[in-house]
């Protein structure tokens, strides 16, 4: 019998880590195993909702399932012995031949400073999974902001996040963001965006290109500061030029300003009765402080582990992680393998890598005698499938308000409620 | 007809593209595909007709796959003359350099000489169409004026 493989996580890793070991042995029995009843990971619950373009990859992956025999389970969250969970790590390797962890890496990273805990303080990855309506954002009080912004982070999905806190409610035309949210942003009334980096401007993670879009939205007001941190720059440094176009924008009708600084750490959020106030910050070699009063601040530095899989035990008795062997029979691919960097193309090398280094080691692995996903069909009742997902994206896409692409059920409940045909009708 | 497609992609939508076009036109035609990365400018055979297909990144530039094949060609003097080929772009309308990937790599090849085929056509990621829609009855437009040029010298 062919080998099977059950690849965890069914995130852009997870997809093209599958996509390239059918490539590789298109013999292999591989399942696509997720936690969410419905695939893609952050593809639909991280890539912005107005960059459609983007999300397009997902077109890509469902070929796996359409044409190429691979099986998606959704809704199983698999776990080690002490997290919940509906099936442990280790019982899942006693019914697959291999199993690859491509996880991601959910969590926000804390700052590690003082008034972390304050109200108006949001991490990044859970204010981009509300606004891209992530079932486990459902149930948490609706992210909001009020008029004075800081978002501490200079990388894409802080741009992101910019772009989106400044566009105009009239500005999500194509996109799938919901309408709930475009006029919740437009009710706070947003005056002042405050984006603020430890690195200077020529240095900082964005790309230009991501920059140069927040200057396309209408009648915002750039104020840029801190250049002569990068006085030494070379003169076609594409962040400097990005940043310049943006410089000369200041419509008399403005609605919002949006600030760049550049070379600043972030010391010690201040609040007043448990809410914030205002972020402090310092220069690198303490000569300078910065106060700036926000009512909210929102965090952009970067993703860590959940701790639900022992990710830090695995990687560091790992095999070699560089091909992505944890163990024998166990592999890890995509973020959760290299930590929380890199855009979806640099995941689809690295699941060619981790493809290559399983598949040679299959090389020498008797046929299989494993159960694979009969077993975990016996056992869950309330799995989902690939025609599951089809119900899920029809219905989202034939339920869309006027200006949108689609329209995202929020629940678990209704997702299930249509994956697994109950009676109850989402709402 | 001898085809050869390349490709230069970045997360996959041009190699998953080319592959479409093998297969709905593997049987009437020998087509080989490859990743742009594999080939080198002065490796290519300059009687057989070429298919490009490539996206576009950051702020129009070539996808990673096309780059080392690009920088190549453009560090050298190889004469590309006698080269037929066709080329296909992937983009997306949100970025003002819509297309500039394919675009750079069509004016490179003519620049070494090469004679282009028909218009080049751009998938909108942005768009309702499939890419596949697009590329399949262009492939064959320029298919058949290669066939037509051939018969004709
Ligand atoms: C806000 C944001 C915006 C981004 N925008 C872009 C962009 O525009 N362009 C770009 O190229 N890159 C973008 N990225 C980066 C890109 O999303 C990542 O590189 C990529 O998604 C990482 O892929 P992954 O498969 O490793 O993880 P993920 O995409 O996170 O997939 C992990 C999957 O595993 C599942 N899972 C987690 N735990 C379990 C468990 N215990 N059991 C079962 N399943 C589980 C999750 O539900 C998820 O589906 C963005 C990232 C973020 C956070
Ligand atoms: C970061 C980024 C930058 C992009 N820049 C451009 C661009 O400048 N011009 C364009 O036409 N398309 C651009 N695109 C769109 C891609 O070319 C398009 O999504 C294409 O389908 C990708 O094909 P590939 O998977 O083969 O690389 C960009 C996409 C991303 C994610």
């Amino acid at each position: 019998m062919p080998h099977k493989i059950a690849i965890l996580g069914a995130g852009p890793s997870g997809c093209y880590l599958a996509q390239s070991l059918l490539k590789l042995d298109d013999a292999l029995e591989v399942d696509i195993i997720d936690r969410l009843p419905v695939p893609y990971g952050l593809v639909r619950y991280g890539v912005a909702p107005d960059h459609q373009g983007t999300k397009g990859v997902a077109r890509q992956f469902a070929r796996l399932f359409e044409r190429q025999g691979v099986t998606f389970i959704g809704n199983l969250d698999v776990c080690t012995g002490d997290h919940g969970g509906e099936i442990t790590l280790a019982e899942l390797r006693e019914l697959y031949d291999v199993v690859v962890l491509a996880t991601g890496l959910p969590t926000d990273q804390k700052l590690g400073i003082e008034g972390e805990e304050l109200e108006g303080v949001i991490g990044s990855g859970a204010l981009t999974r509300a606004w891209n309506d992530h079932p486990d954002s459902h149930d948490l009080p609706p992210a909001k902001t009020g008029k004075t912004v800081t978002v501490i982070g200079n990388g894409n999905v802080a741009m992101d996040i910019v772009r989106i806190l400044s566009k105009g409610e009239g500005e999500f035309e194509g996109s799938d963001f919901g309408t709930h949210h475009a006029e919740r942003i437009a009710a706070a009334g947003i005056e002042r965006i405050e984006v603020i980096g430890r690195s200077p401007a020529h240095m900082a993670k964005f790309d230009p290109v991501m920059v140069k879009e927040i200057g396309k939205s209408a009648r915002l007001r750039f104020e840029i500061a801190d250049l002569q941190l990068s006085a030494g720059a070379e003169a076609d440094n594409t962040r400097l030029q990005a940043l310049a176009t943006l410089a000369g924008i200041a419509p008399d009708d403005a609605r919002c300003t949006v600030s760049f600084r550049f070379g600043w750490s972030p010391v010690r959020l201040v609040g007043a009765g448990g809410k914030l106030t205002s972020a402090h910050f310092t220069r690198a070699d303490g000569s300078e402080a910065l106060d700036l009063p926000s009512d909210t601040v929102i965090t952009a530095i970067g993703f860590c582990d959940d701790a639900r899989l022992g990710r830090a035990d695995l990687v560091a008795g790992a095999t070699d992680i560089d091909s992505g062997r944890l163990a024998p029979g166990l592999y890890a691919a995509g973020w959760f393998r290299r930590g929380p960097r890199g855009t979806i193309p640099e995941n689809r090398a690295d699941s060619q890598a981790v493809a290559a280094a399983i598949v040679e080691d299959l090389a020498s692995l008797a046929a299989s005698d494993k159960p694979g996903r009969a077993a975990l069909q016996a056992r869950f009742d309330r799995l989902t499938d690939y025609a599951a997902w089809q119900r899920i994206d029809e219905h989202e896409r034939a339920t869309v308000s006027e200006g949108r692409v689609r329209s995202k059920l929020r629940s678990r409940r209704d997702m299930l409620a249509l994956a697994l045909n109950e009676t109850e009708t989402p709402s | 007809m001898k085809i050869t497609i390349l490709y230069g992609t970045e997360t996959g939508n041009t190699e998953m593209l080319s592959e479409d076009l093998e297969s709905e036109f593997g049987s009437d035609h020998e087509i080989e595909v490859k990743n742009l990365s594999d080939v080198a400018p002065e490796d290519l055979d300059l009687t057989v007709f070429h298919v490009f297909l490539c996206s576009s990144y950051g702020d129009g530039e070539l996808p990673a796959s096309a780059k080392p094949f690009a920088e190549a060609l453009g560090a050298s003097d190889t004469d590309l003359s006698g080269l037929r080929f066709a080329i296909f772009g992937l983009g997306d309308s949100d970025y003002e350099t819509f297309g500039h990937g394919s675009e750079q790599l069509a004016d490179m090849l003519v620049k070494h000489k090469a004679e282009q085929v028909g218009p080049r056509l751009i998938h909108d990621a942005q768009g309702g169409d499939l890419a596949e829609d697009l590329a399949f009855p262009w492939f064959e437009e320029r298919v058949a004026e290669v066939e037509a040029l051939s018969d004709a010298a």
